[in-house]
C-alpha cells in the first residue's frame, strides 16, 4: 500500500518546480521585500514614539505581526493535518510540515522580541501571563512536532504521526490558555495595554506589519514547500533505486 | 457493545502477563518511590505552604509512573510483533485502544494506589476529608495523561526513538492537565475543596472527555500500516 501511494504521485514529484510555483514564489518574495521595507520605514519615522515607553514599543511592529504568523502558521498545521488524514494526499502533509516550521520560526521571534520589551517596560524579561504562557507551550508544542517527524524516516508514517499531533496540539491551544489564566488569577495586575486608545498610526503600522509578515509567511512557505517535494522526490528516487 | 469485549480482552491479557512477570507496576513504583523521596531531600516540604509544593511533587511522580507504565505496556506489544496481531485481528481499532488504555490506567492507578498513602505518611500532611477529592483527582488526572499518552505510545513505538520519545510529545500537550490536577492535589492536602477547585475539576473533565474522543477518531491513523 505504501509503495502504490509513493507511485501515484510519481509524476507530480518528477516536476517539483512548474513555472507557475516559481512565478508564484516570486510574487511573494518581491510583495514580502517591498512590505517590509515600508514597515521598517514606518516603524521609525510615521509612528509616533510612545509617551511611557519610549521607542522600545516600536518593537511591537514587530512582536505583534510575529506573533499573528505564529498562530496562522499552526492554524495552518492543524487544518492541512485534517485534510492529510481524510485524504492521504502528500501536498497536505508538505503543506503542514512546512507551516509548522515556518511557524516555529516566529513564534521563536515573539519568544524573543517579547523579553526584550518587556525588560525596559516591565522591568522583567519573562513573566508568567496566559498570553506568555501560552506562547511558550505553543512553541513546545511545535518543537515536539518537528522532533516527532525527525524520528520517523518510513514518509506515510511520518505523515500520519504528525497529523494527529498537529490536531492534538492545535486543540490543546486554548485549553493552555485558559489554564494559565486560571492559574495566575491571583495575579490581579495587568500588564499589557490593550489596544483601542492606539494613537492611528501606530495602528495603520501594526497592520501594515500583519500584512507584510503574512507575505513573508506566505514567501517562506512556498519556499519551505519546495524543499519539501525536492527532498520527496529524493526519497522516491532513494525507495526505486 | 462490540468495543467493551475486545477491549477487555487485550487489557486482561496484560494484567495476567503482569501478575505473572511483575515486571511494569515493580520497577515503576519502585522508580516513583524513589522519586518521591528524593523530591522530599530536594524540596522544602515542610512548614508552611507545603501543600502547594507537596501538590507538586506528587504529580510529578505520577507523570513518571503514567510515562513509564505506557511506554513498557506498547513495548510489550511490539516484542513478537503482538501489536500486528492485534491489528489484523477482527477487534475494531477504538477497541484495541481502549484496551490498552485500561491497562495503562491500571498500571498507573496500581502505582499511585501505593504512592499516595505513602506520600501522605511521608510528608506528615493531613487531608482528612479532603482525601475523597485527592482520589478523584488521582482518576481524572491520570485518565487526561493515559488518554493522550496511549495515543502517542502508539506512535513512539514505532519511531526510531521507540519510548525515549514518549515524554517529549506527552508533556507539553499534558500541561493543562497537570497544572489542574496539582492545584486541586493542593487543596485535597489543604483539607477538601476550595475556591475554584470546582473549576479545574471541570477542566480536566473536558480535557479527558475532548482528547478522548480525538484519540478514539485518530488511533486507526497511527496504527495503519
Amino acid at each position: 500500500m505504501e509503495t502504490h501511494t509513493l507511485r501515484s504521485t510519481a509524476t507530480e514529484l518528477a516536476t517539483p518546480d512548474t513555472d507557475e510555483a516559481a512565478r508564484t514564489r516570486r510574487l511573494w518574495g518581491l510583495l514580502a521585500a517591498i512590505s517590509l521595507t515600508v514597515l521598517l520605514a514606518m516603524a521609525f519615522w510615521y509612528a509616533p514614539e510612545d509617551a511611557n515607553q519610549g521607542p522600545v514599543q516600536r518593537i511591537f511592529y514587530i512582536h505583534v505581526p510575529s506573533a499573528w504568523i505564529g498562530f496562522l502558521a499552526f492554524a495552518v498545521v492543524f487544518v492541512a493535518s485534517i485534510a492529510f488524514l481524510a485524504t492521504g494526499a502528500r501536498r497536505f502533509d508538505e503543506l503542514a510540515a512546512s507551516s509548522a516550521e515556518v511557524g516555529v520560526v516566529f513564534t521563536t521571534a515573539v519568544l524573543i522580541t517579547g523579553p526584550l520589551w518587556g525588560r525596559p517596560v516591565w522591568g522583567i524579561y519573562w513573566t508568567w501571563d496566559p498570553r506568555l504562557t501560552s506562547f511558550l507551550m505553543l512553541w513546545l508544542i511545535y518543537l515536539s512536532y518537528l522532533v516527532l517527524r525527525g524520528y520517523v524516516p518510513e514518509p506515510i508514517r511520518r505523515a500520519r504521526f504528525s497529523a494527529v499531533l498537529g490536531i492534538v496540539g492545535f486543540l490543546d491551544v486554548p485549553i493552555v490558555y485558559l489554564s494559565a489564566r486560571w492559574w495566575r488569577s491571583e495575579h490581579p495586575t495587568q500588564f499589557v495595554v490593550e489596544g483601542g486608545d492606539l494613537p492611528p498610526q501606530m495602528l495603520v503600522t501594526m497592520l501594515v506589519g500583519v500584512v507584510a509578515f503574512t507575505f513573508l509567511y506566505l514567501y517562506l512557505l512556498s519556499v519551505r514547500r519546495r524543499v519539501a517535494r525536492l527532498r520527496a522526490a529524493a526519497e522516491l528516487a532513494e525507495v526505486g533505486r | 457493545m462490540s468495543w467493551l469485549g475486545p477491549a477487555l480482552a487485550i487489557a486482561g491479557k496484560d494484567l495476567r502477563l503482569e501478575t505473572k512477570t511483575r515486571d511494569v507496576v515493580a520497577s515503576v513504583g519502585l522508580f516513583v518511590l524513589l522519586v518521591v523521596v528524593t523530591a522530599s531531600f530536594a524540596f522544602p516540604t515542610a512548614g508552611a505552604g507545603r501543600e502547594g509544593v507537596a501538590a507538586g511533587v506528587l504529580w510529578m511522580a505520577f507523570l513518571f509512573a503514567a510515562l513509564l507504565g505506557m511506554g513498557r505496556s506498547m513495548a510489550i506489544e511490539k516484542e513478537d510483533a503482538c501489536l500486528e496481531g492485534l491489528l489484523v485481528s477482527p477487534a475494531p481499532r477504538e477497541a484495541v485502544f481502549l484496551g490498552k488504555l485500561l491497562t495503562n490506567l491500571g498500571f498507573t492507578f496500581a502505582v499511585e494506589v501505593v504512592i499516595l498513602p505513602l506520600f501522605i505518611v511521608l510528608l506528615q500532611l493531613r487531608p482528612g476529608g479532603g482525601l475523597g477529592l485527592l482520589v478523584l483527582d488521582a482518576l481524572l488526572g491520570t485518565l487526561g495523561l493515559v488518554t493522550v499518552g496511549t495515543l502517542f505510545a502508539a506512535m513512539a513505538v514505532n519511531t526510531r526513538g521507540r519510548e525515549a520519545i514518549l515524554p517529549l510529545l506527552v508533556m507539553p500537550v499534558s500541561v493543562p492537565v497537570m497544572v489542574a490536577a496539582v492545584k486541586v492535589a493542593e487543596a485535597g492536602f489543604a483539607g477538601g475543596m476550595g475556591e475554584g477547585t470546582l473549576s479545574w475539576l471541570l477542566l480536566m473533565v473536558g480535557y479527558d472527555a475532548l482528547f478522548l474522543l480525538v484519540a478514539l477518531a485518530t488511533f486507526h491513523h497511527v496504527t495503519e500500516e
